[in-house]
């Protein structure tokens, strides 16, 4: 599926995330400010990756504002992000979750 | 603790007199009307109390007059994280997905932390972004030329294009190997950005090395220069259009391979005179800044505005010497619209 319009979901708070999902050209490009960066950034990127591929899409620009958010809550948040660039918050796909 | 977003409504004079204090006491000097008749919106965090707390302001796509008080707070930075995730949530609301702000430099780290990044600084204040598409966006979107030419830059708002730009741009053309023109994007001028592009590309269409692009947020805009648009102070001014040649010190220059940039003698506008200065003082020592006296036709200087006011009062056909054919066709064949057009911009 192609990203038609940018979005964005999470917050900046404590233990959530912010992120920013839009078009793409080259696969899944990122760029990731966290804390725990070092120790936890690959996995930051493959839940959302993860997630993006479960909604068939292959092309991403990903920004991502970390602030220490648990792996359900990253999911949670890369979730809505899709729902909302891919235009399709009224029609959830249940069977991603 | 309980605290809460609440929306703050500037036009109640009470909380137009908190919010102001708020922001005083934190620093932030600059309540000129203009300024304030910008924001679109402003948030607050109020506590238990009903004490504001924290704020932030959206004008378009700039964020402002962001201040927090981080006493009695749970944790450092909270409330800023807080005030910003629900600016870029209404961002977000309206589909703007790419925003700035204007911040005091010792504010750069804690943007930083929530994913701005710097554009431009100064020791008074400095803009950062945020999102997509951003200034590499931008530049990826403009062609490039071969580097280690002559490239040539051009700033215009062209509001219409006259004889005065077309000679400037010929100028540039003659003495470099190519030339950009960059156009105003801000949507606030008798013509529009789309009509001030196309009369701009067809008045140059003959000159094989001119590319015309949009300017977009970072040449001479309300995010850039806003005092170009509204009146202010001259100390707002400097350091706008101080802001303003940084912007294109930093980020334009270099990746375009630009060496020179030209721009018109200005003998009647005081802010534009300022920008002038501005850019030579910062631009100076990169790039060769080269000023042209103003073209006159009859002994008398070429001006856009001399053309508009030609055109509201009905007297065009004495001024279609100052502008190219091109453009004079087309005032000619929207000669009602442009006038109905300055009818109702004079009564807002």
């Amino acid at each position: 599926m192609e990203i038609k319009k940018s979005a964005i979901a999470g917050t900046l708070e404590s233990s959530d995330v912010q992120i920013m999902l839009s078009t793409g050209k080259n696969g899944f490009e990122f760029e990731l400010e966290s804390d725990v960066a070092k120790q936890f950034g690959d996995q930051i990127k493959e839940t959302i990756v993860n997630v993006l591929k479960k909604y068939k899409i292959e092309n991403a620009e990903i920004r991502v504002i970390d602030k220490g958010a648990l792996d359900m809550v990253i999911k949670a948040r890369a979730i809505t992000a899709a729902q909302r660039a891919l235009d399709i918050v009224d029609t959830p796909q249940w069977e991603v979750l | 603790m309980d605290e809460k977003i609440q929306d703050i409504y500037l036009t109640n004079k009470k909380m137009r007199k908190k919010w102001q204090a708020f922001l005083e006491e934190r620093g932030i000097k600059n309540f000129a009307e203009n300024e304030v008749n910008l924001i679109q919106q402003t948030i607050g965090i109020f506590n238990e109390q009903d004490e504001l707390i924290a704020t932030g302001s959206l004008a378009g796509n700039v964020i402002k007059y962001v201040a927090v008080c981080d006493v009695i707070s749970e944790t450092k930075g909270a409330r800023f994280n807080k005030i910003i995730s629900e600016l870029e949530n209404r961002l977000s609301q309206v589909e703007c997905f790419h925003y700035f702000v204007y911040t005091k430099p010792m504010y750069q780290k804690s943007f930083e932390h929530v994913g701005f990044k710097l554009l431009a600084a100064t020791s008074l204040g400095i803009l950062m972004e945020k999102g997509t598409p951003n200034i590499t966006d931008y530049i990826a979107s403009i062609p490039h030329f071969p580097i280690k030419k002559r490239i040539a830059s051009i700033v215009m708002n062209a509001n219409p294009f006259t004889k005065g730009h077309r000679f400037l741009v010929e100028k540039a053309a003659s003495e470099n190997d190519y030339v950009y023109v960059f156009v105003v994007n801000q949507d606030a001028s008798l013509f529009k950005t789309n009509e001030r592009i196309e009369l701009i590309k067809r008045g140059t269409a003959d000159l094989k090395n001119v590319v015309v692009v949009n300017g977009g947020d970072y040449m001479v805009s309300y995010v850039s220069f806003a005092s170009y648009f509204i009146k202010n102070t001259d100390q707002i001014i400097k350091y706008q259009t101080m802001l303003d040649a940084k912007i294109f010190k930093n980020n334009i220059i270099k990746p375009l391979g630009i060496t020179s940039r030209y721009l018109g003698s200005e003998p009647f506008s005081h802010t534009t005179s300022l920008y002038n200065d501005a850019l030579k003082k910062e631009l100076g020592n990169d790039i060769q800044v080269i000023i042209v006296p103003r073209k006159k036709i009859s002994g008398v200087t070429v001006s856009a505005t001399k053309v508009r006011e030609a055109i509201a009062t009905g007297n065009f056909g004495e001024f279609t010497d100052y502008v190219p054919k091109t453009t004079a066709d087309y005032i000619i064949q929207n000669m009602e619209n442009i006038q109905l057009r300055i009818r109702e911009r004079a009564e807002n």
